[in-house]
């Protein structure tokens, strides 16, 4: 097997559970405390709550932790899942896993969905869900072979510690002859150093002859996972085909599959081209709609943005069919070759960089004014290889750059390194520090709330400036859109479950740019119904982009276009054709709301989940300075006339923020108050019992815990 | 002429974005297009003229990362 020398230290086999209408309707517990390797069937009342994914993996997390369970208890999990259509080949989209575990940033459950072909591979190696916990004395590698129906544990020394050389090596060594066969999870060595480390999941791109990566980015599962000494989980597993979940419907399953691919196909060169460009589009439209964020989210665009987009980048990107699942026609997983480094351990080298997506560009390029696209990709090399979430590193590097030029901290904490926006080769110092953890590095990799703590504590900053500037809520670092001039996204963020990431509701440009939900119940049934599809997509093993990325061309004159209720038929359809459960659209709502309930619970039970958690720097709203009202003022005076209805001839700069301010402020609580009531919580943003019933989620241990929260 | 999607419209001096999606139905979600494979957003549409020829693909709804 290979060149590599691994210690065995415990392996079994197992009778391969077939795979029947989507599910093995088994889980894989192993406990590295006690290196137990435990499979156990998956009762049906929790698969019909909870569907599988993330639905899976928060079931299996509530019965693994307490409330006083910690990040880096032994008793924190990490668990995979991919969900019940996952793993369909040719379906776009088809082969996402959910990783969840308590994350270090935050306290509570984060999850984050990722590409790549482990999720498929475990599932079909026999396993609904894994779930890792406890912790390894030494380095372990985990490999789950579905070929050969073992399991086994490994003692590691002397691998690699970056997850660009290790998943290689691995790959390679648990099957030399098709190394198509396997997937790796990995981190690296920014996560053990810092609290938003990623997992990179790879893939076997063919064409290339190389290991690709996807990155389950936020929250710092990377981190968990180094805690843990897991130094990588592999799933292996033969020929896949679209009979391998062994769908209910082969015949629907086929025909729903080869008529959203061919839409796909069809359609995607004639609207955002992500098989050629990826999601790298997004940043000159954002930029002209003064949604990028740029210097640290306070300035919406910037002239120079034009050079870090879609122009730049499709020419830097390397041809080939780059889906992150087999036969994905979306294909936008797109990387560039040979890219030579400048800086860090491999300077001069030629690699392959799996990105830049949007997020990093925005994050790690305009967000700290480097308008280089070059530097964006060595930035986003690194972080992958260190293990390292382009989205907090670059949200919290750009709220380091404005306390720097702020004065909140000065060389004299920094190492003697200047941190003014634009410096480059600063910044990517400062990320070469986070993987050692050594420097002022290490204090980044701590996190916006953390880095507000210490600079106060520490070096006497302001801390109310910083609370206002710090683009974090519940301790996750936002992902890359300015908001403030919606107040519908303010909540996509706000009372998004896990903190500020899209992934629950993007909605800036229906409510900003076509004004669709003028009201408060507008937007509130727009937090509702968004984030219950969106759920959706995290329960099944799918991505979400070939729902509303690509979109028919009738889809325009529908009487709610936003919703693509084409699209959404088509997935009732798949649902029914795997699964075998007749399912019409609402039902795929149904299905998140019990799951979006349960994690709510979830955050009251480890302390949080409440109305006082579900807020925001006020940057997410309006201006913070001076400075930022100026460089608006036309739009801001213009909303203090007209909407606010005030006279503001003889009012300073300073008072005309003030005046914003409290208007915003007081708009955001009253969409509170109504997205809490759509949602069936009481104003304290709790489940009601009532809710919970009729979700079916009214287990005894939930209800004991409303209760004592006050929830009738 | 100019062609917008598959469809050919006469074309007309001074003509800008703004004046050629305000003769089309259901553009109410177009806050993007591509003119002659370029990107242009909606607060550029008044002043991006319309040259003989064009070529415009309407984008759907944008929709986020």
């Amino acid at each position: 097997m290979g060149r590599l020398h691994l210690k065995e230290i415990k392996s079994i086999s197992y009778e391969h559970a077939d795979v029947k209408k989507g599910y093995t309707d088994q889980s894989l517990r192993i406990n590295l405390d006690a290196t137990d390797i435990i499979i156990t069937p998956i009762e049906e009342k929790v698969k019909k709550t909870f569907i599988g994914g993330k639905g899976y993996d928060l079931w299996m997390m509530w019965n693994a932790v307490s409330g006083s369970t910690k990040w880096n208890d032994p008793e924190n999990a990490i668990c995979i899942s991919s969900g019940p259509l996952g793993g369909t080949p040719g379906y776009p989209g088809g082969g996402k896993s959910i990783v969840t575990s308590i994350s270090p940033l935050t306290g509570a459950p984060i999850d984050s969905n990722v590409g790549g072909y482990f999720g498929p591979y475990k599932k079909f190696s026999g396993f609904d869900v894994i779930q890792v916990d406890g912790k390894a004395k030494k380095d372990t590698i985990i490999f789950i072979d579905g070929i050969e129906n073992t399991i086994t544990l490994f003692e590691s020394e002397n691998l690699p510690t970056d997850a660009y050389e290790l998943s290689d090596i691995l790959t390679r060594h648990f099957d030399k002859d098709k190394p198509i066969n396997v997937s790796v999870v990995t981190t690296g060595p920014g996560a053990a150093n810092t609290f938003f480390g990623c997992l990179n999941f790879s893939w076997w791109d063919a064409g290339r002859k190389r290991v690709r990566y996807k990155q389950a980015g936020r929250g710092g599962i990377g981190t968990v996972f180094a805690d843990k000494k897991i130094k990588a989980i592999v799933a292996r597993c033969g020929t896949i085909s679209m009979k391998t979940n062994n769908p209910a419907d082969f015949e629907g399953l086929k025909r729903v599959t080869k008529t959203h691919a061919k839409e796909i196909h069809d359609l995607d060169p004639k609207q955002n081209r992500m098989s050629l460009v990826g999601t790298t589009h997004l940043v000159p439209i954002m930029n002209d709609h003064d949604c990028l964020p740029v210097h640290n989210f306070k300035f919406g665009s910037h002239p120079e943005s034009r050079v870090i987009g879609e122009e730049t980048y499709e020419h830097l990107f390397d041809k080939g069919f780059d889906g992150c699942w087999k036969g994905c026609t979306v294909a936008c997983s797109h990387g560039v070759k040979d890219f030579s480094p400048v800086t860090g351990p491999y300077r001069g080298q030629t690699v392959f960089v799996d990105g830049p997506e949007y997020e990093t560009i925005a994050g790690c390029g305009a967000n700290l004014g480097i308008f280089d696209a070059h530097t964006i990709l060595e930035i986003n090399f690194y972080c992958d290889a260190y293990g390292l979430d382009t989205i907090s590193v670059g949200t919290s590097l750009g709220f380091v750059m404005e306390c720097f030029e702020n004065n909140l901290i000065t060389t004299k904490h920094t190492g003697g390194m200047a941190l003014n926006f634009g410096n480059r080769f600063n910044a990517l110092t400062l990320i070469h520090q986070m993987a050692t953890g050594e420097g002022f590095g290490a204090i980044i990799g701590k996190g916006v709330r953390r880095m507000k703590a210490i600079f106060a504590q520490e070096f006497g900053a302001d801390m109310a400036f910083m609370q206002d500037i710090g683009m974090e809520s519940k301790g996750l670092e936002f992902s890359e859109y300015i908001t403030k001039e919606s107040l519908a996204q303010q909540g996509g963020y706000g009372l998004a479950l896990k903190g500020p990431q899209h992934d629950e509701a993007w909605l800036i440009f229906l409510d900003m740019v076509h004004n669709f939900m003028p009201t408060f119940e507008n937007k509130a049934e727009a937090l509702h119904w968004f984030p219950m599809f969106r759920t959706w997509f995290g329960l099944c093993g799918l991505c979400k982009l070939p729902w509303n990325d690509i979109v028919p061309e009738d889809n325009k004159t529908m009487p709610e276009p936003a919703k693509v209720a084409k699209h959404v038929g088509w997935y009732a359809d798949f649902f029914s054709a795997v699964t075998g459960r007749k399912t019409g659209p609402d039902d795929l709502i149904s299905m998140s709301e019990s799951v979006y309930n349960f994690q709510r619970v979830f955050n009251l039970k480890m302390g949080f989940g409440t109305r006082e958690y579900d807020t925001l720097p006020y940057r997410a709203m309006g201006p913070v300075t001076v400075e930022e009202y100026e460089s608006r003022q036309e739009r801001y005076d213009k909303q203090l006339k007209e909407k606010y209805g005030l006279q503001i001839t003889d009012m300073s700069a300073k008072e005309k923020v003030a005046v914003l301010r409290q208007k915003r402020e007081e708009q955001y609580e009253l969409l509170k108050d109504a997205v809490y009531e759509r949602r069936g919580w009481n104003n304290n943003g709790i489940p009601t019992l009532e809710t919970i019933q009729r979700l079916g989620i009214d287990f005894p241990d939930v209800v004991e815990l409303l209760k004592k929260n006050g929830a009738t | 002429m100019i062609k917008v999607d598959d469809k050919q419209l006469p074309w007309s001096e001074n003509m800008t974005l703004s004046s050629v999606l305000k003769t089309l139905d259901s553009v109410d979600l177009c806050a993007v297009v591509r003119l002659n494979g370029k990107l242009v957003s909606s607060p550029n549409f008044d002043k991006t003229p319309i040259e003989n020829n064009a070529e415009i693909q309407l984008l759907p709804l944008v929709a986020g990362g």
